[in-house]
């Protein structure tokens, strides 16, 4: 192999293993979501030397342009989450780190132990061995793996429908969205409310009278 | 590039250094002219808006204004840097860089002229839209970094416009890829010559009797069967002039010009509402690193729309000039560099010109917009360009013998797909926008009931 290649496989695969240990040891959230990022691009590059040039931008577009995006969202929209008082071990810590190198180490140790490690041998000329351009992986979804995908398309659909159903309002309770000058005048008409009687000042007065003053 | 510099240089370097300097060269090249072009888009910019709202715009430093943008980068460079205390440091230092640098990498992968493309990757479409997602992550970093609630508004907004337009606008695209049959930007101006509407189809029958200067030889749809052809050729088949394309290129200009946060689509910031947005906080270069972002984003996206369905470089005489072989092949490519400037400058035109015509949408239209308008007309136009691909290119065993168009000529099928595919297209679009217009019921709050 190309020492080249070597080279620059070690400092991606550094700059990955960085920016996960900074994921999960930052203390401040978004910074952790920012490390997060950079990793996941990492990761793309990787695909890239790899010439896996499909995966390596659907990787970018999917985690980087995506994913990630959304969890700065939750983040953002998320109160008091982003304090550095936050704690970030809990007294059973050791139990926490105990429980998932276990199972790691049941993983990786039969791995490690028997798999054999030689590179697979070039393929003949002419014929595409791996599943990594576009249009293998087309074809791919399409025969081999036709269940798997439509599973797939499937749970979307159903995460998609269930978003609409939490966010879903009856269409009597929607609310139109105020103008300030509205805000204002209903905030108003509520002290006086308060101020001097309990009974609410219902009227028959057309909303469009109701805009129409002070803006 | 990196032949040029091998027959130079020979064998004094490594080949992985020559191949290097090569790309950093090309790199260069692409960056000094996006940026030359950023400066006379500004300047554009300003003078045609001050023409539309009858003004005079910048006109005294250089003949006609035209070195303004020269003294705007001396008083960027020499502002004070801005930091505010409770900024986040290097979230707030980092976060132009992040939004400018995905924005320099669509670049590469646009063919600017014949033979005049920096890299061939073949997945440059998908490519154009990952990359120009990340920017977000920028926007966002410079929401956040600022301490500052505008400019955490702006960057929310700016966000949420860029994921939800990002739609619309990679389904049109889908569009580019049912008719290229990949996702290849260099192909797409080869495929787009010929004749408007009918495109390279209109075959030669007598090779003798066939002009150079008028036929070229198309090697046409990748993948399909169809041996090279000699086809009349004027370098104006651009998928514009199809059905197909014309609601492809509608839907993702406008796509583009909320990707690019151009008015009407400019809510991420507002001057009125949320001061400058995300870049409230940046003042000194920090803040011109956003600008040029923005413009090169305008740029590229133009560039992309222009050859995606306008044809790219192709235009009329450069198949011609490439016929001639010899040094005409460099005129050919110098003429197509040229057309597809003046097609990215005429889309930028028109985008300066919606600024001057159009008010800012509400977030619930742009919503709307997107989602009940936009999209539904991207995916009719998906089924019609799978029809037109179908009928003008399957043979009579891939329609299974439900149809059988073998007996046509390429250009009675080419016709039979357009209008077809106009069919669909317009009724589509017709019901699509009835069923928008259709005054939605009034809703009002109960609460809101008080005389004045």
């Amino acid at each position: 192999m190309n020492i080249l290649i070597i080279i620059l496989f070690l400092v991606f695969a550094v700059f990955i293993l960085v920016a996960a240990i900074m994921t999960v040891t930052v203390k401040n959230i978004v910074h952790a979501a920012l490390w997060l990022i950079s990793s996941f691009f990492g990761v793309g590059a990787l695909y890239l030397l790899m010439e896996a040039e499909f995966l390596g931008v659907a990787q970018v577009l999917i985690y980087v342009g995506a994913v990630s995006i959304l969890i700065l969202f939750a983040i953002m929209l998320t109160r008091d989450l982003e304090g550095s008082q936050n704690r970030q071990l809990t007294p059973r810590w050791w139990i926490a780190l105990i429980v998932p190198a276990a199972l790691f180490g049941v993983l990786i140790v039969p791995t490690v132990m028997t798999h054999a490690w030689q590179l697979p041998p070039p393929p003949p000329a002419g014929q595409p061995p791996t599943i990594s351009g576009a249009q293998q992986i087309g074809t791919a979804f399409m025969r081999e793996y036709l269940l798997p995908f439509e599973v797939a398309a499937i749970l979307l659909l159903v995460a998609m429908i269930g978003a609409i159903v939490v966010a879903f309002e009856e269409r009597e309770q929607r609310r139109r969205v105020l103008t300030l000058a509205e805000q204002v005048r209903l905030r108003r008409q509520r002290q006086q409310q308060v101020a001097t009687l309990p009974e609410p000042a219902v009227s028959a007065v057309q909303p469009s009278e109701a805009t129409g003053g002070e803006t | 590039m990196t032949d040029i510099l091998r027959s130079w240089i020979g064998s004094a370097l490594p080949d992985w250094l020559i191949v290097l300097i090569a790309y950093l060269i090309v790199t260069t090249i692409v960056l000094f002219y996006a940026v030359g072009n950023f400066i006379l888009m500004v300047w554009a910019e300003r003078r045609v808006v001050a023409r539309m709202q009858d003004r005079l715009g910048p006109n005294r430093v250089g003949p006609a204004g035209l070195l303004q943008p020269i003294a705007d980068a001396v008083k960027m460079f020499t502002k004070e840097d801005i930091v505010p205390r409770n900024a986040d440091r290097w979230v707030h230092l980092l976060a132009p860089v992040v939004s400018l640098a995905p924005v320099a990498m669509m670049l590469a992968v646009i063919p600017w002229g014949r033979g005049w493309e920096p890299i061939d990757l073949n997945v440059a479409l998908l490519y154009i839209v990952a990359v120009s997602a990340v920017s977000g992550v920028g926007l966002m970093m410079a929401g956040w970094g600022s301490n500052n609630k505008f400019a955490l508004l702006g960057a929310m907004r700016a966000v949420a416009q860029l994921v939800s337009y990002e739609i619309p606008a990679v389904t049109a695209l889908l569009t580019v890829v049912v008719l290229a049959g990949g996702m290849s930007l260099l192909n797409l101006p080869h495929l787009q010559a010929g004749v408007p509407i009918m495109g390279a189809t209109i075959l030669c029958n007598d090779p003798a009797g066939c002009s150079p200067l008028l036929y070229t030889t198309i090697t046409s749809f990748p993948g399909s069967p169809n041996e090279p052809v000699q086809a009349l050729d004027l370098g104006l088949g651009w998928w514009v002039f199809t059905p197909v394309g014309l609601l492809g290129f509608v839907v993702f200009f406008i796509a583009a010009l909320a990707e690019g946060e151009r008015t009407p689509f400019d809510i991420p910031e507002a001057d009125s509402e949320i001061v400058a947005g995300y870049m409230t906080e940046y003042s000194g270069m920090k803040f011109a690193t956003f600008y040029i972002a923005q413009y090169i984003l305008n740029f590229a996206l133009a560039a992309l729309a222009a050859t995606a369905f306008l044809g790219g470089w192709q235009g009329p005489g450069v198949a011609a000039l490439a016929n001639m072989g010899g040094p005409w092949v460099h005129a050919a490519a110098a003429l197509s560099a040229f057309y597809l400037l003046a097609k990215i400058w005429i889309l930028f035109f028109v985008m300066i010109w919606l600024r001057g015509a159009f008010p800012r949408l509400r977030v619930d239209q742009l919503m709307d917009f997107a989602w009940k308008l936009l999209l539904p007309l991207a995916l009719v136009n998906i089924v019609s360009a799978s029809l037109m691909v179908s009928i003008t290119q399957w043979t009579g065993a891939q329609w299974s013998g439900l149809v059988n168009l073998d007996g046509f000529a390429s250009w009675q099928r080419q016709l039979i797909a357009v209008i077809v595919t106009a069919i669909i297209n317009i009724a589509a679009t017709y019901w699509i926008l009835s069923i928008n217009q259709r005054p939605a019921e009034q809703e009002w709050d109960e609460e809101l009931v008080v005389a004045p």
